[in-house]
């Protein structure tokens, strides 16, 4: 049995982690069963978001290769792998008081049965990317409105720190500067176009871009080349009442901002009549927010996590109640409330949701407890696997070739923005992303990266050396640096440039 | 003999995923030389053979021995010191190519691109176009130690090219083309680009292209700008065709090339490289009959806006069919309107 105790940093310091509380139990469980234990892996994780999918302890099943996937392995590599069957995930940082021997034991027999009776689940199997909680995520986009209404606070307040760091105004004039410094020296050489474009993905309530609007306005006039004149700023988001705000906020530099609508995982659907044009594209906080699926290599060979969303059965029971339904009713409710949205889904089932503060209270309460179940399917093969429409799972490769056991984030979504954004760049432009991201696989080797549940988003770190790789094949240098203008945040600012 | 209107290609061809991670391992000692080799003969000729498919008049090896345009033949250039040559990707430069010390230049030493042409020639029996980078877009990845200009830098390196030139055109090359990437990239120094191209030309017997482009680097362009900085400098570059990139951008410099005094072949650019996109055959034809607004028929020669090096396979051999198929069409029209003169058809390939 493989025990892989990630948190190292926490067995040390102040307040070490007592490892045997959190081992000691489920082991126990583990030996009462008749469970080959040579086949079964432990992995104990500190989970850094409290509001998360998972519970304290949980059990993975490793789907065996078989069929089509055993042929097409490669006869070396299949040579060295372990067969698991079962990954036992502990959450460290909630385990001394929960009753872990009896949760284990109560899940294998589960596992065993091939059902669990305390789950009410919402979908089959799928790719993590597909899962529902994406559908949640993006309801909560779509009716930002109702569920700050009901919650009486505005979403940034809910990120760390109360505020986007795109907001800081140190940051802002360092990149404004930069561009003034390009703009000057293309004009020199009479390359300088008469539009400056810059767009902005994911402007939140435009207070963002404000900032940067006023401070571009004074510092153009400090210039004095009146680039002011010639800028054209584009604020893009998926949610319009997003965007209003954002044009509300904005409303001194109207004849200088254009809103779009639009998939941040398809920018180019709206502004591919600006490819190889803007000279900044600014992101802030977008990609973690971005639907995506986990690798891992376990044994040398290669799988996708799979996830099944749940509802803990008394949980939905409470739920069915305060909405005047069954639990096994719950299900369908929810699938109409994100089909719906929570205004329509009032008006639809009145009988259930009297207003549609009760529906957006039925959503809140649904997200809260919602939760995932996760298996490990395996990869028949790179190639196979589509991370995004331009980018194979080949690009994988560089990150997995070591054979280390690994799982890590792949941010489908973010990849997916990422390669469909940087056509739109100047030859001299640049892509600026404020985020969360893993700058080092091996930081996967020793935390957890999410997914966890900001407010009623979905937030996931994202993985950094991934996406430099896929740059730099497109020939871009792709360089991160810890955002330089606020102590103490775990934000990373991401910048992609043309190489040559 | 040559039809009207023929159809060719710049230079590059479709690299694929798997020839990507090949050539990096060699550029990470992850496999030797001699099995690189190996694999380069096979792609050569799998290139060729799907040029030859889609029905191109005039093929390339599609350039699939190189890592990148330049460092093919940095690398080869007695004088020019790499300081590390291990990449981690294979098409990515070289950091910071260096020339300590004048090039040696008389004669300089081969670079090889003769044994290139010959393996070519042994597998089609279809017209090759063979091309390098010109010297002035060469100079611009080299840190010059040696010369007290920049100038000075890219004759040196002309004659090394034409050196080179002299052993294609002896093992049988008839057309070459000098390919400047660099060069829309500082307007103001044609001149020195075009010095440096009649020095790589001078005393060889071949038909003479000149491709000049707006970049291809990672299918992204490099520079902006219209061709109008070409002239007039261009008019005395001893060549016979320029081929230029009109596909992606569009054929309004068409009328300024003409105007300004073009009068010799054009390599007419009619397939974006930088989209993944196929152009339909009516499309490609379209294109054409548009430049036969500014150019007679025996000036024009059909082909992609640059390298297809870029795009997938069947992307590239889609887009080369859909070339042809335009080609053809345009062909049939103008062949019913007036019987081509003889001679014409050579004019374009400007031999």
């Amino acid at each position: 049995m493989l025990v892989d105790f990630r948190p190292t940093g926490k067995l040390r310091g102040s307040k070490p982690v007592d490892a045997t509380a959190s081992l000691g139990p489920v082991l126990d469980a583990l030996a009462e069963d008749s469970l080959d234990l040579s086949r079964v892996r432990v992995v104990c994780d500190w989970v850094q978001y409290r509001n998360n999918f998972r519970d304290v302890v949980d059990i993975r099943p490793i789907v065996a290769a078989h069929g089509h996937e055993s042929e097409v392995m490669p006869v070396a590599l299949s040579a060295v792998m372990t067969s698991d069957e079962l990954e036992v995930a502990i959450d460290v940082r909630r385990s001394g008081d929960a009753p872990l021997k009896q949760l284990t034991g109560d899940l294998i027999r589960a596992h065993a049965a091939g059902a669990n009776p305390s789950r009410i689940y919402l979908e089959p199997w799928v790719a993590t990317r597909s899962s529902v909680i994406w559908d949640f995520n993006a309801l909560y986009w779509k009716a930002l409105d109702l569920w700050e209404q009901v919650t009486g606070q505005q979403y940034e307040k809910t990120l760390p720190g109360g505020e986007s760091d795109a907001r800081n105004r140190d940051a802002v004039r360092e990149i404004i500067t930069n561009l003034f410094m390009l703009w000057d020296s293309l004009a020199e050489r009479n390359a300088l176009p008469d539009e400056l474009y810059v767009v902005e993905l994911g402007p939140g309530n435009g207070a963002q871009a404000k900032t940067w609007l006023d401070e571009f306005t004074a510092l153009d006039r400090a210039h004095g080349k009146e680039y002011y004149r010639r800028l054209h700023y584009l604020m893009c988001d998926y949610s319009p009442h997003v965007l209003e705000l954002a044009r509300a906020a904005v409303a001194d530099h109207a004849q200088h901002v254009s809103a779009f609508v639009l998939d941040a995982t398809q920018p180019r659907t709206a502004l591919g009549f600006l490819g190889y044009k803007v000279f900044l594209v600014y992101i802030s906080n977008v990609y973690d927010n971005l639907p995506t699926d986990e690798v891992a290599q376990i044994g040398g060979r290669t799988y996708t996590v799979q996830s099944r969303a749940y509802l803990p059965s008394c949980a939905a029971a409470d739920i069915a109640q305060s909405v005047s339904a069954r639990p096994e009713q719950v299900p369908g409710l929810i699938g109409k409330l994100l089909r719906l949205q929570p205004a329509l889904l009032a008006e639809a089932m009145p009988a259930h949701f009297p207003s549609v503060e009760m529906a957006v209270e039925f959503w809140r309460r649904c997200w809260a407890a919602l939760r995932l179940e996760e298996r490990y399917q395996p990869l028949a093969g790179l190639d196979l696997y589509q991370i995004a429409p331009t980018v194979s799972g080949e690009s994988l490769r560089p990150l997995l070739e070591s054979g280390a056991a690994i799982r890590m984030h792949v941010n489908n979504g973010a990849v997916a923005s990422f390669t469909d954004t940087i056509p739109l760049l100047h030859p001299y432009g640049r892509l600026i992303c404020h985020d969360l991201f893993v700058t080092d696989v091996h930081a996967y080797r020793t935390g957890f990266r999410g997914p966890g549940k900001y407010d009623g988003s979905v937030v996931n770190w994202l993985n950094g050396p991934l996406l430099a790789h896929i740059g730099r094949r497109r020939g871009f240098d792709v360089d991160f640096q810890r955002f330089a203008h606020r102590t103490g945040t775990n934000i990373v600012t991401m910048t992609a440039q043309v190489r040559d | 003999m040559l039809p009207v209107l023929p159809t060719t290609v710049v230079g590059s061809y479709s690299v694929p995923e798997w020839l990507e991670r090949l050539k990096t391992d060699y550029y990470r000692n992850r496999i030797s030389r001699s099995h690189l080799g190996e694999i380069h003969d096979m792609a050569v000729k799998a290139a060729l053979k799907d040029q030859e498919a889609a029905g191109i008049d005039i093929v390339s090896d599609g350039e699939l021995r190189r890592d990148n345009d330049i460092d093919y033949l940095l690398a080869r250039i007695t004088g020019v010191h790499i300081p590390v040559t291990v990449k981690s990707f294979y098409f990515d430069y070289y950091d910071s190519p260096v020339v300590a010390e004048p090039l040696p230049i008389d004669p300089p030493p081969p670079l090889g691109l003769a044994d290139d042409f010959r393996f070519t020639r042994a597998h089609t029996d279809r017209p090759i176009k063979f091309s390098f980078t010109g010297p002035f877009s060469l100079a611009h990845r080299i840190q010059n130690k040696a010369y007290a200009k920049s100038a000075d830098l890219v004759r040196a390196l002309a004659q090394v090219l034409n050196a080179e030139a002299r052993a294609l055109a002896d093992v049988g090359a008839e057309l070459l083309q000098i390919d400047e990437p660099f060069l829309a990239g500082y307007p103001d120094d044609v001149g020195v680009a075009v010095e440096a191209i009649n020095i790589v030309t001078h005393g060889v017997d071949v038909t003479w292209g000149l491709h000049v482009c707006y970049g291809n680097r990672y299918a992204r362009p490099s520079w902006e700008g219209h061709y109008d900085f070409l002239f007039p400098a261009v008019l005395d570059a001893n060549v016979d065709q320029l081929v230029l990139e009109f596909g992606r951008k569009g054929y309004e410099d068409l009328s300024v090339i003409q105007r300004l005094g073009w009068d010799r072949a054009l390599g007419l650019g009619v397939v974006d490289v930088k989209t993944e996109r196929v152009e339909s055959a009516d499309l490609i034809a379209a294109r054409i009959r548009k430049a036969l607004e500014t150019f007679p028929r025996e000036k024009l020669v059909i082909n992609p806006d640059c390298g297809l090096r870029h795009l997938p396979a069947d992307v590239a051999r889609a887009k080369l069919a859909a070339m042809v198929e335009g080609t053809i069409a345009v062909r049939r029209t103008l062949s019913k309107a007036t019987p081509e003169p003889a001679p014409e058809t050579t004019t374009a390939q400007g031999a």
